[in-house]
């Protein structure tokens, strides 16, 4: 049996205006972040909005380690999808098979990159992490299984499971016959070579399989085992890291798989199924996660040590509670949205609609009334108080949260009939969720629990640690859009 | 080996933040970065309330969870029980900040050249000195130490990296007392090896009662207090200092 490939498949190779005004975008956006990146290696993190904890009452930790923990959590995806297809040869997830991978390696690149940006002397830390590399420090495992090892191993990985299709698209005459044929690799397709890849590919995953767990595991550790940072110190805190990447890396995959589906126009195989399939996986970790959430605020409340019950108050009322409720309800809202598709089929409800033009101006008054709050807090002309949250009236966030959750509601009828749009929600909701989460783990602990009384601290970042920020995720869509106009990003289709 | 260790006697301590003053002066810290520092607390209901004062040095603990996490060792024991900041090694990823629950460690945000307690390069202070390096900005500070030969004395104020209270090892190395212990007008620090029975810490020690920071943490620090009792959630702290850098 031969594969004939007429033309290179899936929009590789073609670039239109369109294309190119979407990659100086992203470029600029980098370049931004670069700019950002240099004012901070010129004047030093006093350019962010880190300070020490304690008597200066700040954190040192924030955007960066928090973006760093949500990239690592987002590279679950690839794994997860090896895994499925491989080991429970769940073949009809294939399409979104390499989507996934490349969701993994391009996550890991950046978590490697928004490490750095943290590091007061970043040349020293790529020198002296190899050359005084301690095993005891937590940090150990997230530079030697995280971001080597998990990296190195999705690469080959990704490589192993492209070679077919290199090998098909180097038949074929294109200004990048070369790159394949470099890829194949001598690959010819033959039916023995593709059981010795079937058989390579299937141990391989049986490798990684435990990196899933482990490796982000190693990452919950970096905070789970600090006895001295309360709401750090938790067991629960390695299987909620597990849980959150799970949760925030099947949801872009959502997202991704959706936006190649209409990009593509590639309903056919990107079915319906495939969208079920995640948004039912990605459901059932949100509800794990929810369940560990209560579990911990119960633990930390009910007994009362001092300390732990200081942050869980200024989690759920104090100034960290917008963040809070606003996780938790994208969370909720997440959650409804992924079950919706199934309702109607299970009760005879009509789902209430509203007017398309309520739902727009919900929403567009929800994103205005953030950028005017974002525009507000980082206004030169505030001096932020150490103690307090933000300089604006508190009701102004939940008047934002409200907004914001009456747009999601008003698409719910749509939600009900399409499971699509419905994965769509659910995988953006669950993100905005997962960086909230991040956030809410990494800096209260430092403001609002010292264990000594030193009095509650503030952390608001800057607008360098935003740029960076913005820089890394645009320089992740950057290698994203590039790679996939010249390598097909599903399994080229046999024709029949 | 001696065993360095210190004692503060929070019965004498009255608050004056002398010790964070001599810290300042000997270790020429940044603006805002107190290696020692002194909480005043208050206590009780109006009329009955009372103040007491509690310095705040690092503990060098035996179990240190800042040198614990330090991916690269440059926070590390020292044989003579120094916990001690290779800031020559240092990659500034604040863990052992993070890892610290007493929250001694502070962080090199910026090139500290006019952040120092006195910035030796302004005209004004450079008129008054003549142009010379006053005796203040200590060479001794950039020396390596130890039998291990590491930079681990407070130093150029390197950006980028952490620092803490070094127990002045500067000093220590050549017999002396540590700035905070030798400034006190209370004699409330003390500063001492707890191998010898003839030292201030141990005679004090083993006259009095006393207590460790957090020890329920298993920490095992090096600071000894005797007198008063340890902060709790009434311990209101009162004349914090809030500075920002």
């Amino acid at each position: 049996m031969s594969i004939r490939v007429q033309r290179l498949p899936y929009g590789v190779g073609r670039f239109s205006a369109g294309f190119w005004l979407f990659i100086l975008v992203l470029l600029s956006v980098v370049g931004w972040g670069i700019y950002a990146y240099s004012r901070q290696l010129v004047e030093g993190l006093v350019v962010t909005g880190l300070r020490d904890i304690g008597s200066m009452g700040g954190a040192a930790w924030g955007l960066y380690i928090a973006f760093d923990v949500y990239f690592v959590g987002v590279s679950f995806a690839g794994i997860t999808m090896a895994a499925l297809i491989r080991l429970l040869r769940l073949e009809e997830l294939r399409p979104v098979s390499r989507m996934a991978e490349l969701l993994t390696i391009v996550a890991l690149i950046l978590a490697a990159f928004s490490v750095l940006p943290d590091l007061g002397q970043p040349v020293r830390g790529i020198v002296n992490l190899l050359r005084y590399a301690r095993p005891q420090s937590p940090f150990f495992g997230t530079f030697t299984l995280v971001i080597s090892g998990y990296l190195f191993a999705s690469l080959v990985y990704f490589y192993l499971d492209g070679r077919r299709d290199a090998a098909l698209l180097a038949r074929i005459p294109s200004p990048l016959q070369g790159f394949y044929r470099l890829w194949a690799a001598g690959y010819r397709d033959t039916p023995a070579e593709r059981e010795r890849h079937h058989r390579t590919a299937f141990w391989l995953a049986i490798a990684i399989v435990p990196l899933l767990v482990t490796a982000h595991s190693t990452l919950g550790f970096v905070f789970g085992i600090q006895s001295g940072r309360p709401g750090w110190f938790s067991t629960l805190q390695a299987p909620a890291f597990v849980v959150m990447a799970g949760v925030s890396g099947i949801g872009l995959l959502l997202v991704i798989a959706a936006v190649f589906r209409h990009v593509l126009g590639e309903r056919e195989r990107l079915h319906e199924g495939i969208f079920r399939w995640l948004g039912g996986l990605l459901a059932l970790l949100v509800l794990v996660y929810l369940y560990f959430t209560v579990a911990e605020l119960l633990t930390t409340t009910y007994t009362g040590h001092e300390a732990e019950v200081r942050l869980t108050v200024a989690l759920l009322s104090g100034p960290y509670a917008w963040l809070f409720w606003v996780s938790m309800g994208a969370l909720v809202l997440a959650l409804v949205s992924l079950v919706l598709p199934y309702v109607p089929s299970l009760v005879p409800v009509r789902v209430p609609s509203f007017q398309p033009a309520f739902t727009r101006a919900a929403g567009l008054a929800a994103a205005g009334a953030g950028l005017v709050l974002m525009l507000y807090r980082h206004s030169p002309r505030l001096v932020p108080v150490a103690g307090a949250g933000g300089p604006e009236p508190e009701w102004v966030g939940w008047v934002l949260a409200g907004l914001a959750v009456v747009f999601v509601l008003s698409w719910f009828p749509l939600f009900a009939r399409s499971v699509v749009a419905a994965g769509v929600a659910g995988g953006l909701l669950v993100n905005v969720a997962a960086v909230g989460k991040r956030l809410l783990i990494v800096v209260p602990s430092q403001t609002h629990g010292t264990l000594l009384p030193y009095g509650p601290g503030s952390y608001t970042p800057t607008w360098v640690e935003y740029s960076v920020v913005a820089g890394l995720f645009a320089l992740g869509t950057l290698l994203y859009t590039l790679f996939v106009k010249v390598f097909p990003i599903m399994e080229v289709a046999e024709e029949r | 080996m001696p065993r360095y260790a210190m004692v503060i006697d929070l019965d004498r301590c009255m608050g004056c933040r002398a010790c964070m003053e001599a810290c300042k002066v000997e270790n020429n810290t940044p603006t805002a970065a107190f290696w020692m520092y002194v909480f005043r607390f208050e206590e009780g209901e109006y009329p009955n309330t009372h103040i007491w004062f509690m310095p705040r040095p690092c503990m060098h603990c035996d179990n240190p969870p800042c040198a614990k996490v330090c991916p690269v060792g440059a926070r590390y024991k020292r044989e003579d029980g120094l916990v001690a900041t290779d800031w020559d090694r240092c990659i500034g990823c604040r863990y052992c900040e993070v890892a610290c629950p007493y929250g001694v460690n502070y962080f090199n945000w910026k090139e500290p050249v006019r952040n120092y307690y006195l910035d030796w390069g302004d005209r004004d202070v450079r008129r008054v000195t003549n142009g010379r390096t006053p005796p203040y900005r200590n060479p001794d500070l950039d020396r390596p130490y130890g039998e291990e030969k590491r930079r681990v004395a407070g130093g150029g104020r390197l950006k980028g990296v952490v620092e803490k209270c070094t127990f002045c090892v500067q000093r220590v190395e050549e017999g002396l007392q540590p700035a905070c212990v030798a400034n006190c007008p209370a004699f409330a620090l003390h500063f001492g090896d707890l191998e010898d029975p003839q030292s201030s810490v141990s005679q004090v020690l083993g006259r009095k009662h006393s207590w460790r920071l957090l020890e329920e943490l298993g920490t095992e620090p090096r600071v000894y207090y005797v007198g008063a009792h340890s902060p709790h959630p009434e311990s209101r702290q009162i004349e914090e200092v809030k500075a920002r850098v």
